[in-house]
């Protein structure tokens, strides 16, 4: 993209879901980001069972919910950005998701659609992201992760 | 859990969300499953007196660094002949006069016509010397150090000895740089050769902050004094020929000079005037030290790069001296004009610009050379500090990444030196040379071992190289050692010796305590089978005490509190409050009427292990102490003095265990208050 097509965003919401993306989406917010300027929120959503209470004890002993953050946090200070991590407990990720870009008044969400292995490969569009892409109060990036070559 | 007070609304009502709170992540960062990174707030003072010296720190030193914030630059040759020459090349400021210094003894005359054969003669030894490095550079391509060489090729003795003899080396090149910086400094400005040792410390001092700040040579900050210097060496040198060629030169007259001797010239002074100017010599290694930072091919590039080097060299050592010669230059009295401000005042003029620019450039090579030191003395600390050669304090690295105990130590020893002779060079040099023939040796010897033992292809002609470079540097030594024995040179060959037993003995400490804490490969940790008793030595009843029970409680049931005094009626009323207060603990009263508190404690827990069953494993006992703590630095000499004895009594007894118990001012109630109004005791 030329330098003078680059947006620029004031805050802007990653999700985050674990997954193989999450490095290669908030390294891809971050270069986009201005440093000083540019605040990157990233969110991991841990949903809730409706047999559990909205704040049971879940993601706060999660070590694997703490490292997703981390991990986003280690990526965005590589490339000198400033990222808030936030950690939810949500009933639905897609609503929670939206809530949260909301209150934050963020101007970007990001979202990672993975590259599914199993079952013969597919990209798994799920509930969340059309859910997001329909009801996101800002605009939506949808970062696919790359098809890897397959082995000959 | 949550960080709000509830569950934040979302647009439907049942799109509720909670944040969580994240208490780690302020201080610690997960980088794999149970694996914690800790964050720079981590380490972070707590009190306001350690976040102030913190503050002082960053604005000397600079803020701390992260390992992975180490930077590996490879360098070009053109660079590398820059950084790591700085050494070998300044020494051509000063070996030319400390040559002429020893010959003029017998008389001015002499002295010039012998100075520039032994300059050639020195530089004969100098390609030698070069040409041996050279190979040390192609089989050692991870950094061929003789400590290294020595090591692998000698054996460990071997080694020591060269390791001190290079960190003496390394002391007395930033001793002998900075004092000769200074003299360069004081050629321009006479008026400061008063404050020379001030002048000296200072640049020190100056160095070691830049190299405790995590300073690295790899900047191009240190190509450019090198080939400023190297620049206008060269054209004095050059201009210098030109004219005696063209029977422009003519002698110079010296005001200053020193008094010619009128010493007869036997073999004696002529080697002790070989011995002076050989320390031309010093910093030829430092290439071979380095090979891992060149570009690859590394050992190709570093051989040609140790070539370069001897032969400029070679052609200022020997351009420096024929000029001073063909001029009739003579060392000056102390406080005088270095022989090579001479030399370049005659050639540009005295009050050229060029002779200004020619000073600063030396003395900033020089300081360059006392630099070199400074990266390379706190490495060989640390490798013989992971070899268990030195206290492990020397592989510590500082915030900034740098070996900071290795680097205070060279700067407080160097700079001790330089007080201690007063900013003399000349008085300098005697010490030096040894050292640096003795690396020179035994790293030949151990080159020669080398190819012997690899026998790669043409390895009899490379081992004749090492070889004729180990005999010369040893005649050499023997030389330098002999003639400039009653100089200074006696104080190294005590050094050695000595530094290399402190070695030793700290080895076999390490060893010795390494050996009593291994564990046999295949045990698996079982629970402890032993018993355990709590000990409370306790000075009343107060909070403190109380948090101390408590404590002693939850660590075994086996609980029994020890009142020391040495006034009898105290302990009747303590031991009836107790019983009331505190149910359950058994209270053992001690009457001291010597009034000793440690030793009757002491000997109470040796009646106690004396009365235990020999049959059973003895008990691991816990000695909790209830302890104080004060809120503010003066109060600490207010409280807690028979707590630090009985500590230091009981550190080492064995199966002894001693537990502080610290009662804070604002830690939550152990028991209430006093109503002030009342008369109940206790509290």
């Amino acid at each position: 993209m030329p330098e003078a097509q680059v947006p620029s965003f004031k805050r802007v919401v990653i999700a985050l879901n674990g997954g193989s993306s999450d490095a290669q989406i908030v390294a891809l917010a971050s270069r986009f980001a201005k440093i000083g300027t540019t605040e990157l929120i990233a969110v991991h959503i841990v949903e809730i069972d409706w047999t559990l209470p909205l704040d049971a004890d879940i993601a706060g002993n999660s070590e694997e919910a703490q490292r997703v953050l981390d991990m986003a946090e280690s990526v965005a200070e590589d490339s000198k950005a400033r990222l808030t991590p936030v950690l939810l407990q949500a009933r639905d990720i897609g609503a929670a998701l939206v809530d949260e870009a909301s209150e934050r008044d963020a101007d970007l969400l990001v979202v990672g659609l993975p590259y599914r292995k199993r079952f013969g490969g597919d990209f798994a569009i799920g509930r969340t992201i059309p859910y997001v892409l329909k009801n996101a109060p800002c605009a939506v990036w949808v970062v696919r992760e790359p098809i890897p070559e397959e082995k000959t | 859990m949550s960080a709000g007070k509830g569950p934040l609304k979302g647009r439907k009502p049942a799109d509720r969300r909670v944040r969580v709170e994240r208490p780690h992540s302020a201080y610690f960062r997960y980088s794999g499953p149970g694996q914690l990174v800790a964050k720079p707030a981590a380490s972070a003072p707590k009190t306001a007196v350690g976040r102030l010296w913190n503050r002082i720190r960053a604005i000397t030193i600079g803020r701390p660094l992260a390992s992975e914030e180490e930077i590996g630059e490879r360098l070009s040759k053109k660079k590398a002949l820059a950084i790591f020459s700085s050494d070998a090349i300044s020494s051509s400021a000063y070996a030319t006069e400390e040559i002429l210094r020893v010959l003029v003894l017998a008389g001015s005359g002499i002295a010039l016509v012998f100075s520039l054969r032994i300059a050639i003669a020195i530089s004969v030894l100098l390609a030698v010397v070069a040409l041996s490095y050279r190979q040390v550079c192609r089989a050692y391509p991870s950094g061929g150090g003789a400590y290294s060489v020595s090591k692998e090729n000698l054996g460990a003795l071997a080694s020591l000895v060269a390791a001190a003899a290079l960190l003496i080396d390394y002391v007395m090149t930033v001793a002998v740089s900075s004092t000769s910086a200074v003299e360069q400094i004081y050629s321009v400005v006479p008026s400061l050769f008063p404050f020379r040792v001030e002048v000296a410390v200072i640049a020190i001092a100056l160095i070691t902050t830049a190299n405790l700040r995590g300073l690295r040579e790899s900047g191009n900050i240190f190509a450019i004094p090198t080939y400023l210097f190297l620049g206008l060496a060269l054209t004095m040198v050059g201009l210098g020929v030109i004219r005696v060629i063209t029977g422009q030169a003519v002698d110079v007259q010296q005001a200053n000079a020193v008094q010619s001797g009128s010493e007869g010239l036997g073999i004696f002074l002529l080697l002790k005037a070989f011995a002076s100017g050989s320390v031309a010599l010093t910093g030829t290694e430092a290439i071979a030290n380095g090979v891992p930072a060149f570009k690859p091919p590394e050992s190709k590039n570093a051989g040609d790069t140790m070539i370069a080097m001897a032969i400029l060299l070679a052609v200022l050592f020997i351009g420096i001296t024929f000029v001073s010669d063909a001029y009739g230059i003579e060392p000056t009295l102390k406080g005088g004009e270095t022989v090579v401000a001479l030399v370049a005042g005659t050639v540009f003029g005295h009050a050229s610009p060029l002779f200004y620019l020619f000073q600063a450039a030396t003395a900033l090579i020089l300081f360059l050379a006392a630099n070199t030191s400074f990266n390379a003395f706190p490495r060989l600390a640390a490798l013989l500090a992971i070899d268990g050669y030195m206290p492990r304090q020397f592989a510590f690295r500082g915030d900034r990444l740098a070996f900071s105990y290795g680097i205070i130590l060279l700067a407080g020893v160097a700079a001790f030196l330089v007080w201690r002779f007063e900013g003399d060079t000349h008085g300098l040099i005697p010490l030096y040379s040894v050292g640096v023939f003795a690396c020179f040796t035994l790293s030949q010897i151990g080159m020669v071992r080398h190819w012997n033992r690899h026998r790669e292809k043409g390895w009899w002609y490379r081992a004749g190289i090492n070889g004729l470079g180990a005999v010369l540097t040893a005649l050499v030594l023997v030389i330098v050692t002999s003639v400039k024995f009653v100089d200074g040179a006696y104080l190294v060959v005590i050094l050695i010796p000595l530094l290399v037993a402190m070695m030793l003995f700290i080895h076999r400490q390490y060893t010795s305590s390494r050996r009593e804490l291994a564990i046999r490969p295949g045990y698996v940790a079982q629970p402890s089978q032993r018993q355990e008793r709590v000990i409370i030595p306790i000075p009343g009843i107060n909070r403190a005490v109380i948090q101390a029970v408590n404590v002693g409680r939850s660590i075994a049931d086996d609980v029994v509190a020890v009142f020391i005094t040495d006034e009898p009626e105290d302990a009747a009323s303590v031991r009836a409050r107790w019983e009331k207060m505190v149910p359950g603990v058994p209270l053992v009263v001690v009457e001291s009427p010597y009034r000793a508190l440690v030793g009757p404690l002491a000997a109470y827990l040796d009646v106690l292990d004396a009365a235990w069953p020999a049959d059973k494993p003895a008990p691991i006992t816990f000695v909790v102490v209830p302890e104080y703590v004060a809120r503010h630095w003066w109060e600490r000499i207010l409280y807690n003095q028979s707590v630090k004895r009985l500590r230091s009594a009981l550190l080492g007894r064995p199966h002894t265990v001693v537990v502080n118990v610290p009662y804070r001012r604002e830690d939550p109630e152990v028991l209430p208050r006093p109503d002030p109004r009342s008369d109940a005791p206790g509290g």
